[in-house]
């Protein structure tokens, strides 16, 4: 008991000790950004962090905010929701930030949400898709991803282009994969689609075998595919070699149809894609202009073309905090949560606005991204003709 | 009936690959009686060892995998003679504990190395499946089903028929008395965990190809390869081949038949099952070793 | 010398939130306490019967939804939900504590690991009790409502910080009267010898399944206290990395005895905060895995009985 005692105090001292903040530009003005970058979408973390990077230097080059520097603290859930709030917590409470970007996954984001309301810290959702994230009142939460549900709505307006008869679903086994299911579920059911296989597999599993032959089995004509590009890598080679010959639709927007290509081959010709930012038409895109000058930036900076489909998520996040901290005249976490409802600035996406989402007296701000579908067409990305300036 | 044979094809290629996941684990844990969690990231390594000779050196698809295999067993064995050996004698729990770190380690240390984006692998194979009836499978897969047969018949016939492979299975069932015949003990501890991580490098850099390398890759390895082992009784080389093939079939019809999410559920009672029934595993003979 | 270094520890540790100003590290201290519980209940099995389990995440993981399906579902006290948080797991150890007592060693281990996996994969699947990936969101903090006084909600860190010290302290109590008892005893000769120990009649299936249920109890009640802390419950409660961290925690902490896992908890949870505060993400748990291996090179039987090794010396 007493080495016990010792060894705590012992630790105490060490916690203290680091308690010492390092040595940070004194007037920096500090972004928190909370991604996965380690474990099985280490991937998509990286992208996102590379994109909030440019827009940081972006908005440094122009002068900062406020008459000073912008400087992003990153820290790594680790795809761990304990680990996306301890990280909430010393960005909030040992390095003061204003506003936090993040977590990424549904999950990650949840487990931050308590530690945003008992500091009153705003954070600027850029990923997660869980359509509870802005109905829980939680008035700290500002999305600019689409939920589910609105990515599904933004897929009904090609249905009858699509020509679906009887979709089959696979889909991560999170609650994304499991939002997005229900979400485009719900859309086939009203259009009169019916709904046959569902099949789910594990966030690190690489064998879908068995899934593809159950597919197979069941005689649909469009299989809607919800998971990261790893997995859609492997679901495709996979139903490539079983022969399935269903329409693919992969979901979610982190298909990164350019690594898919790449990776996949072959098989992934004739795949459709709902994404949020197409870089091989940056033209097609709201602001063509800032679009495009994303796009060349990123490859100026040596990273690869695959990731822009989830980098731009970071760098419309970190836009967003710091428009609201422009609007809020200081680096207040509170002043940045009122400003933020005022925001109304174009990002790579798209303009983003907030509206309120939720029980009312406790709205989360969520704003209306664009989405889109491109095809897979000769080994190269292509606007299906039907969605060719919709 | 073309699902099932389906569905049996895809579970005995799966269960080739975790029979060789299996057989370099079931000497070390079952001969060593070292808990080597770091397995899964000699497994890693071989795979990340196969692109960086492809994509960096420009090597031939065919010599790569031989390098990534020593470059496994090297691994193997520096961690057995810098780490293992002087901890000799410490308790079981100290040795996987250590081996918990090097599994860190390694991990994050390819994370830093790699990068979190997948790679794929650039293989000689056609991608059109090969079709044999009902069933269609990627001449990939074939291959990597041929090679690790091989790999576990030659691994096999070392350790049954060659003097190094009589050492080996002297050392572990009476280390003094081998000693007193001449072999060197801590040679032999070298080579085996050398040997075992040499064979998870194969298999890492045969299913790197197959699937996509990610540092993380190794933890869904290390798993299966202890249920492997289970399976097929510790030490017990043919039993973690035949077990790895139960284990890939059992998953595949779970999966197919009952429900894909809980797939890896299958996994797990059977070792459950196979523990509270048959403890020294479903293939156990006489001997216990080999 | 001691007894004033010992008397200066405890004010220390009491009077911690009243000088640890800064919430974060609060949150850290909690979260050691948190672990030292689990570590507590792990060194139970490993330490005294000699038996590891990989799947004490499962207790812990079990507890942290009990009380949370109970406080959020059925709206309960929170302190239903705690004791719930410690009586499940501790009925679900007692059926692997049954099941196993014919294993022993490198089976025992494997059965936890798959106990754990399924387990899991339960709280991912089965949507409709455990919302599957999810989660439960919006647990309730803990709160004292004594009849005739205001409830004071024990929402603030300083206090559940002495909540989950109490909890410590109770756990400790728990092992120390524990192993001083036959009880204790019989585990330590089941350990040491099983053969001899079956032979002098103690009965070994009574006593692993007796630890084995307490081991999991105490899991599950770190669990609970876990889930009215962070109040969001989802299946990654299950993750392996929590298994390791703990097994990491008693064996570099020592095993076998009882201020080693407390010891191994404090270190083990401050160590990645401080690297993370000390270092950039990419390097923080490559340091992490380097610095274990080194800790458990220098002192392989544990930092506790290492220092105690020194201090006899001396």
């Amino acid at each position: 008991m007493k080495r016990a005692i010792r060894a705590l105090s012992v630790a105490l001292a060490i916690v203290l000790g680091v308690s010492i903040p390092s040595v940070h530009a004194q007037d920096a003005v500090k972004i928190g950004v909370i991604q996965p970058l380690s474990g099985p979408v280490a991937a998509s973390g990286n992208y996102v962090r590379m994109g909030a990077e440019i827009a940081r230097d972006w908005t440094n080059e122009k002068g900062g905010v406020l008459g000073r520097k912008v400087e992003l603290l990153i820290e790594d859930n680790k795809s761990d929701p304990k680990e996306a709030a301890t990280a909430a917590e010393k960005l909030i409470v040992r390095d003061k930030v204003p506003v936090i970007v993040g977590a990424w996954g549904s999950s990650m984001t949840l487990a931050a949400m308590p530690k945003l309301e008992e500091y009153g810290v705003p954070m600027v959702v850029e990923t997660s898709s869980a359509s509870t994230i802005t109905k829980r009142g939680n008035p700290w939460i500002f999305r600019i991803s689409p939920p589910s549900e609105m990515e599904a709505l933004g897929l009904e307006k090609y249905l009858k282009d699509f020509g679906i008869k009887r979709a089959d679903f696979l889909a991560v086994n999170t609650d994304w994969g499991r939002g997005a299911v229900s979400a485009f579920g719900e859309v086939l059911k009203k259009s009169g689609v019916a709904v046959g296989a569902v099949e789910y597999m594990d966030q690190a599993a690489t064998d879908m075998n068995a899934q593809i032959t159950k597919v197979k089995a069941d005689s649909a004509d469009t299989l809607f595919l919800t998971t990261s590009v790893e997995q859609i890598t492997l679901v495709l080679k996979q139903a490539q070699e079983q022969r399935l010959a269903l329409k693919v639709i992969t979901t979610g927007g982190s298909s990164s149809p350019s690594q898919l290509i790449k990776q996949a081959g072959a098989a992934a010709e004739g795949s459709y894609h709902i994404l949020f930012f197409m870089p091989w038409f940056p033209e097609a895109m709201p602001d063509g202009k800032l679009a495009k000058a994303f796009v060349d930036e990123w490859a100026k900076r040596g990273h690869p073309f695959e990731g822009l489909t989830e980098g731009f998520r970071g760098h419309d996040g970190v836009l967003t905090a710091v428009e609201g901290i422009r609007i809020a005249g200081k680096a207040d976490p509170k002043a940045v949560r009122e400003a933020l409802w005022k925001v109304s600035v174009m990002g790579v996406n798209g303009p983003i606005k907030f509206e309120k989402d939720g029980p009312a007296g406790k709205e989360s701000g969520q704003s209306k991204p664009s989405i889109f579908i491109v095809q897979v067409k000769d080994g190269k990305i292509a606007l299906p003709a039907f969605a060719a300036k919709k | 009936m073309d699902q099932l044979l389906q569905h049996l094809l895809n579970g005995l290629l799966l269960g080739a690959t975790y029979s060789l996941l299996g057989i370099g684990l079931t000497l070390v844990f079952g001969l060593m009686n070292v808990v080597n969690f770091a397995h899964g990231e000699f497994y890693t390594l071989g795979a990340y060892a196969t692109f960086a000779a492809l994509t960096l050196a420009s090597v031939n698809f065919f010599l790569a995998i031989p390098i990534a295999i020593v470059a496994g067993a090297l691994a193997g064995a520096a961690c057995e003679r810098f780490l293992l050996r002087p901890l000799r004698g410490q308790s079981i729990d100290t040795v996987m504990l250590v081996m918990i770190g090097v599994w860190i380690a390694m991990q994050n240390a390819e994370l830093l190395g790699w990068g979190g984006v997948a790679k794929s692998v650039p293989t000689p194979f056609p991608t059109p499946p090969v079709v044999l009836g009902a069933v269609s499978v990627a001449p990939l897969r074939i291959f990597v089903f041929v090679v690790s047969g091989a790999l576990i018949l030659g691994a096999h016939l070392l350790l049954a028929h060659t003097k190094l492979g009589r050492a080996m299975r002297a050392t572990f069932q009476d280390r003094d008395t081998a000693a007193l015949m001449g072999v060197s003990i801590e040679r032999i501890h070298t080579i085996t965990f050398a040997f075992g991580a040499g064979l998870a490098a194969a298999a890492g850099a045969l299913l790197g190809p197959v699937f996509l390398l990610y540092p993380s890759m190794g933890d869904l390895a290390s798993l299966k390869a202890f249920s492997v082992v289970i399976l097929g009784g510790l030490g017990n080389f043919a039993g973690a081949a035949l077990g790895g093939l139960v284990l890939g079939v059992a998953e595949e019809l779970g999966a197919g038949y009952v429900s894909s999410g809980y797939r890896d559920a299958v996994g797990f009672l059977m070792i459950v099952a196979v523990l509270l029934l048959r403890p020294s595993g479903l293939f156990a003979r006489a001997e216990r070793v080999g | 010398m001691s007894r004033i270094a010992l008397g200066l520890g405890l004010i220390v540790i009491v009077t911690a939130p009243l000088w640890v100003w800064n919430p974060y590290h609060l949150h850290t201290l909690i979260m050691a306490g948190i672990f030292a519980v689990l570590a507590l209940s792990l060194n139970l099995l490993l330490g005294y019967t000699g038996q590891l389990s990989l799947g004490h995440a499962a207790f812990f993981g079990i507890g942290a939804y009990a009380t949370a399906l109970l406080t959020v579902k059925l709206e309960w006290s929170p302190w239903i939900g705690l004791l719930a948080s410690a009586v499940l797991p501790a009925a679900a150890g007692f059926v692997i504590g049954r099941l196993a007592l014919k294993l022993r060693g490198a089976y025992f281990v494997l059965l936890t690991i798959s106990f754990a996996g399924c387990v899991s994969l339960v709280s991912v699947n089965w949507m409709d009790l455990t919302n599957g990936p999810l989660g439960i969101p919006g647990v309730p903090s803990v709160e004292i409502a004594l009849p005739g006084l205001a409830a004071v909600s024990l929402r603030t860190k300083a206090a559940y910080y002495y909540l989950v010290l109490g909890s410590v302290a109770l756990s400790y109590l728990v092992c120390l009267a524990l192993i001083r008892s036959r009880v204790g005893r019989a585990l330590v000769a089941l350990r040491e010898n099983e053969t001899l120990a079956a032979a002098v009649g103690i009965d070994a299936t009574h006593y692993l399944v007796l630890a084995a249920l307490i081991s999991a109890g105490m899991a599950g009640f770190a669990g609970g206290l876990y889930a009215h802390y962070t109040r969001f419950v989802s299946p990654e409660v299950f993750l392996f990395t929590y298994t390791v961290t703990m097994v990491i925690m008693v064996v570099a902490g020592g095993k076998g005895t009882l201020a080693g896992p407390v010891v191994g908890a404090v270190l083990f949870t401050v160590l990645p905060e401080a690297l993370r505060a000390a270092t950039s993400w990419q390097w923080q748990m490559l340091l992490y895995g380097v610095l274990l291996i080194g800790v458990l090179f220098f002192m392989p039987e544990g930092i506790v009985p290492a220092m105690r090794r020194r201090w006899r010396a001396s």
